[in-house]
């Protein structure tokens, strides 16, 4: 079985890489713009659909213990109807009337996707035989956090999490340990004052953090970025948003990458807050076809204390294409 | 001073109450308001009995729920409009906190802030705060 489809002619027009310092195998921020969609199947694709899942949907190996892949989806890019309705075959009735309860086309469509990306990525990996998307079953943790439901189902006990945006649909997937992934909108405008906000619902160094940034623009990025690694952990955490209100922690930002201090532990000491910082959760913050932010956060693995996470992104248009965009490492 | 505007309060609360629960009586509009699905939650049921909301403030809080999600003016939203469905998402929600926070002079807890999923959870939410605060 191949790790992933190989592709002649590399990557698109257009491609820029961020900088490297070629010793650093760890970023801090990373992007690839991929300028024309590299096609991994022909574009006689739509004959593909139907044929069976197994071909449809490359099957790839599971993700390493560091590793966390990173599917997501344009919902400007799918406009097919028929590629829409086979979507909807894939969802058990309680999703299609969730599905059916959003308000509007866009909304509903973007249901869909979001339940199509999780069903159709998750078979994606199963290694023993092919998966209908279809046959996979959800249950929901004491929380209320979404998992898969692997012991009735024969499948690999993998982990996932979901986030959209309207333009958006990402999720991550992991073996062995929990993940948490937010996507949102790099121009999103807060309704609010920046400050006001953080001061509201983020810690007291963040917001000491932010109010130091004096260009408004960079600090509403700078906002943003935050919110998608506080949001990354907390469902990461997966015990519900109670469990850990944004201002009881702080995502510091170190050259190295981000770092999560639980705020009871921070003292005025700077020596001690250093050494309380490693919360034993690894970040990755990463900018998706260069229009979002997207933060992913794992717990850390006893073995792995300290390790970089590595960090696979594949955009995907399931059963018509697949592109990889970014192989990399981050490190905490 | 505390143990007067204490005792003062809980004078008041009685009648506020009957007066609540004789507008549900009257106003069959809103018993169409709940939904079946409430009367499982025991914590929905005293929500119902004690504090259904005022229509007035259901209005504001639907007024601050489309402002915050660009809905069109004429979106037709009930009490019982799911935020999720309306494509709110976590920020989203919590910006209508916050404006909610402003607009009614009230703090909402970050525990109260997720449990709010509908327009009429966050108008009960919201008046049951109000009732709350000492007397000015």
């Amino acid at each position: 079985m191949e790790e992933e489809k190989k592709f002649v002619g590399g990557w698109g027009k257009g491609n820029k890489m961020g900088e490297r310092r070629p010793e650093d195998i760890c970023w801090k921020e990373r992007w690839v713009d991929v300028g024309s969609a590299v096609r991994l199947l022909d574009l006689s694709a739509m004959s593909q659909m139907q044929r069976s899942f197994s071909i449809d949907l490359p099957s790839l190996r599971l993700p390493s213990r560091r590793e966390t892949h990173l599917w997501y989806i344009l919902p400007d890019e799918v406009k097919s109807t028929s590629l829409l309705k086979r979507y909807s075959q894939l969802l058990s009735q309680t999703e299609k009337d969730r599905v059916d309860q959003m308000r509007g086309d866009e909304l509903k469509k973007n249901a869909l996707l979001a339940r199509t990306l999780v069903r159709t990525t998750i078979a994606r990996y199963q290694t023993n035989e092919a998966v209908d998307p279809r046959s996979l079953m959800f249950k929901k943790n004491m929380y209320g956090k979404p998992e898969l439901d692997w012991q009735n189902c024969n499948v690999q006990p993998l982990h996932f999490n979901i986030s959209h945006t309207d333009s958006l649909i990402a999720c991550g997937v992991t073996v062995h340990v929990p993940v948490g992934i937010d996507v949102e909108d790099k121009e999103r405008k807060i309704k609010h004052d920046v400050l006001t906000f953080a001061k509201r619902f983020y810690s007291a160094d963040e917001v000491n953090c932010l109010a130091t940034i004096l260009d408004p623009e960079a600090q509403r990025k700078e906002f943003i970025k935050l919110w998608t690694l506080k949001e990354a952990y907390v469902k990461a955490l997966g015990k519900g948003f109670s469990a850990a209100p944004f201002n009881t922690f702080t995502i510091q930002s170190n050259p190295g990458g981000y770092n999560l201090c639980k705020t009871s532990e921070i003292t005025a000491n700077p020596l001690e807050e250093t050494k309380k910082c490693n919360g034993g959760w690894k970040f990755a913050l990463l900018e998706l076809a260069d229009s979002h932010y997207a933060a992913v956060c794992t717990e850390d693995d006893q073995a792995d204390e300290g390790a970089p996470m590595r960090v696979i992104v594949r955009k995907t248009i399931p059963f018509v294409e697949d592109q990889l965009i970014l192989k990399e490492y981050f490190c905490n | 001073m505390a143990s007067l505007s204490a005792t003062s309060l809980s004078f008041k609360a009685p009648s506020t109450r009957s007066t609540r629960i004789s507008q549900v009586l009257r106003k069959a509009s809103t018993f169409q308001s709940i939904s079946f699905g409430r009367f499982q939650s025991s914590k929905s049921l005293r929500l119902q009995i004690s504090c259904a909301a005022k229509p007035e403030t259901v209005q504001k809080v639907s007024d601050i729920v489309k402002e915050q999600l660009a809905l069109s003016a004429d979106t037709a939203l009930t009490s019982e409009s799911k935020f999720s469905a309306l494509g709110a998402d976590s920020l989203d929600t919590v910006e209508i906190v916050m404006a909610l926070e402003e607009k009614f002079n009230i703090s909402v807890e970050e525990a109260d802030a997720q449990n709010i999923t509908t327009i009429q959870e966050a108008a009960d939410l919201i008046e049951d705060l109000v009732q709350k605060k000492p007397a000015a």
